[in-house]
């Protein structure tokens, strides 16, 4: 790696580094440095919050909710308004559905009619508990944390 | 002031080395389309920043911004002009990517110009797809909705690069200031350096129009006859193509203002159906044509082979002619390709689900000027190609459900009446009443295909 071969730096004597490699390293390592403290940065911006991270927030009563109907609720979260369908179940309890259709997350319709739930972009179709029926989605609909206190119906994140 | 600028610097040579060389005679306004795409970036430029200072990137107050501005009436010319800029952009773009396959000016020695020009081709597509969330309305949200869930799709790190563009699961507040930031920075820097060597490499190649030329002028040829000077022969040609594309634009913004609709509504009260922009149909369409589980292959196949044929482009293709008439297979597959595109988008703007004119009831309908625009706007999106029951040619309506001459014995009528459970649209809005009665007419008049 010497440069100039045959002509020594006046302050190299021969051992150790020869005074341009050192320059030459000063130089790549700190732009190096400085280039990993802000890749560092960038980084934590390429971590986006851990899913089912949302907060725990009261969206309604219980006596609000009638048996095997799924009610859409509001989770104010993030600045908006995220749809929710919650079900008090007769055979598993209290359940809540990612209202987003899990083909391209348009929102997906409850039709009290047929009882199930209906995507208008592609005819993705639910049943009442977010199990396929027909359409192009590729998996049942997401549910998400779902406790009740008291009286008080409480939804949180996505269930991965 | 240019001597004294000269004086100091020695422009003048360079310059003249990179204004006055010869173009064939008679040059072509489609070679001038790279410059008329750097007008609209220009203009996009320009009119991006006069709406940042009077938008509030917030999702409580983005659309509200939006709002106040186009109360004023030069406000939402602006607005208007970037809008209808960014529809000039991506088609230009594209155009002078057509124009460039044609001429085969991809070839050696100039490989590298048209990587950069691929660069800035995806961060044109990529600029108009951040910027339609900004005004946080309707339309906006829901397409970004959608679009961003396209590369969920991709295998393994899907949902990861799906929450790193919204940061987060779903599109929020979150999202929008990345898309801003990604719009007003990232992608302009990209752009600006992309644009720096593809513009320098045109500056020091030359255009590929005139290799021939020069060849000939090494050879000792006078060229004097077969030529006229870039400067400021063709300069003034290119600039009067840049005056019709300006006003174009000034015309079509005024004329066609854009509308801001609807603030964004996460929970979809009022039941609205999503679409892309236009320049997304072909994509949007595509998804239509392949069933189920092999959307993948619309989603994240076909866009990936894309990509690779754009970037690999000058080593996949072997063929050194650049000659139109050598080339039959390169330019028999790009035509195909194209006019594949075409009818996507096409069929796609045809099939969105769009409000109808009012246009009362309809006593003799026909079914290419009445019945089908019903369907088209208002069934296909789930009776399309896929399902059941297809609404989408005649021949597939009257495979079952019609009874010609006797509407209310009709399956089709009873579901859009509601007499037969469920009511179609599923989940949507029901028919309008003069809607129905006119199909109504349609099937009692028998149901032809006039």
């Amino acid at each position: 790696m010497t440069d100039e071969p045959g002509k020594r730096d006046a302050l190299s004597d021969g051992k150790g580094l020869p005074r341009r490699r050192f320059l030459k390293t000063g130089i790549a390592g700190i732009s190096g440095v400085l280039g990993i403290a802000y890749l560092g940065l960038i980084g934590r911006y390429l971590t986006p919050p851990a899913i089912g991270s949302d907060p725990l927030l009261p969206v309604g009563k219980t006596t609000e909710f009638s048996l095997d109907t799924p009610k859409l609720v509001v989770y104010k979260y993030g600045g908006i308004e995220q749809g929710v369908y919650v079900i008090n179940t007769s055979d598993e309890g209290w359940i809540a559905l990612d209202f987003h259709c899990t083909h391209l997350q348009c929102a997906v319709n409850w039709i009290p009619a047929i009882k199930k739930f209906a995507c208008p972009c592609h005819g993705g179709v639910y049943d009442m508990k977010g199990h396929v029926l027909g359409g192009p989605p590729p998996r049942p609909l997401y549910r998400r944390i779902i406790r009740v206190q008291g009286n008080s119906v409480i939804v949180g994140g996505r269930l991965a | 002031m240019g001597r004294w600028l000269d004086e100091r610097l020695q422009f003048s040579d360079l310059l003249r080395s990179v204004f006055e060389h010869p173009i064939p005679k008679p040059s072509n306004f489609l070679d001038y389309l790279g410059f008329a795409t750097l007008f609209a970036f220009a203009s996009q430029a320009i009119t991006g920043i006069l709406l940042a200072t009077a938008y509030i990137p917030s999702a409580a107050e983005a659309y509200n911004s939006i709002k106040a501005l186009q109360a004023v009436t030069l406000g939402s010319y602006v607005r208007s002009l970037h809008s209808w800029g960014a529809n000039f952009m991506v088609v230009l773009v594209f155009l002078h990517l057509l124009r460039v396959f044609y001429e085969g000016a991809y070839k050696k020695p100039r490989e590298l110009t048209w990587i950069m020009g691929v660069i800035l081709f995806l961060a044109t597509l990529g600029l108009a797809f951040t910027g339609y969330l900004l005004p946080w309305n309707q339309e906006g949200y829901w397409a970004t909705t959608v679009g961003s869930a396209m590369p969920g799709y991709i295998p393994l790190i899907g949902e990861y690069i799906l929450r790193i563009m919204r940061n987060g699961l779903e599109v929020t507040g979150a999202t929008l200031t990345r898309f801003y930031a990604v719009h007003m920075l990232v992608l302009p820097l990209i752009i600006l350096l992309a644009f720096t060597p593809h513009f320098f490499f045109v500056l020091r190649q030359g255009m590929s129009v005139a290799d021939k030329l020069e060849a000939a002028k090494q050879r000792g040829e006078d060229i004097e006859a077969k030529s006229i000077p870039f400067y400021p022969n063709v300069a003034l040609r290119m600039i009067l193509l840049v005056l019709v594309v300006a006003a174009a634009l000034w015309i079509l913004a005024g004329v066609y203002p854009k509308s801001l609709g609807s603030p964004a509504d996460p929970l979809n009260r009022n039941h609205y159906v999503p679409t892309p922009a236009w320049y997304f149909f072909g994509v949007y369409q595509a998804l239509k044509y392949f069933p189920g589980r092999l959307d993948v292959i619309a989603m994240v196949g076909l866009p990936f082979l894309l990509l690779i044929v754009l970037f690999g482009l000058p080593w996949i293709d072997r063929n050194p002619s650049r000659s139109p008439r050598k080339r039959p297979l390169a330019l028999s597959i790009a035509a195909v390709l194209v006019v594949g595109l075409s009818f996507l988008t096409y069929q796609g703007i045809r099939s969105v689900p769009k409000p109808l004119p009012t246009t009362g009831v309809i006593a003799a309908p026909s079914y290419k000027a009445d019945i089908d625009p019903i369907f088209q706007s208002r069934c296909v999106g789930c009776h399309g190609q896929s399902g059941g029951y297809s609404l989408d040619t005649y021949a597939n309506v009257m495979k079952k459900n019609v009874v010609p001459g006797h509407p209310n014995a009709s399956l089709l009528v009873k579901r859009i009446e509601g007499k037969v459970a469920p009511q179609m649209p599923l989940g949507l809005q029901p028919l309008s009443k003069d809607q129905i009665q006119t199909v109504k007419n349609w099937i009692k008049a028998g149901a032809k295909n006039n």
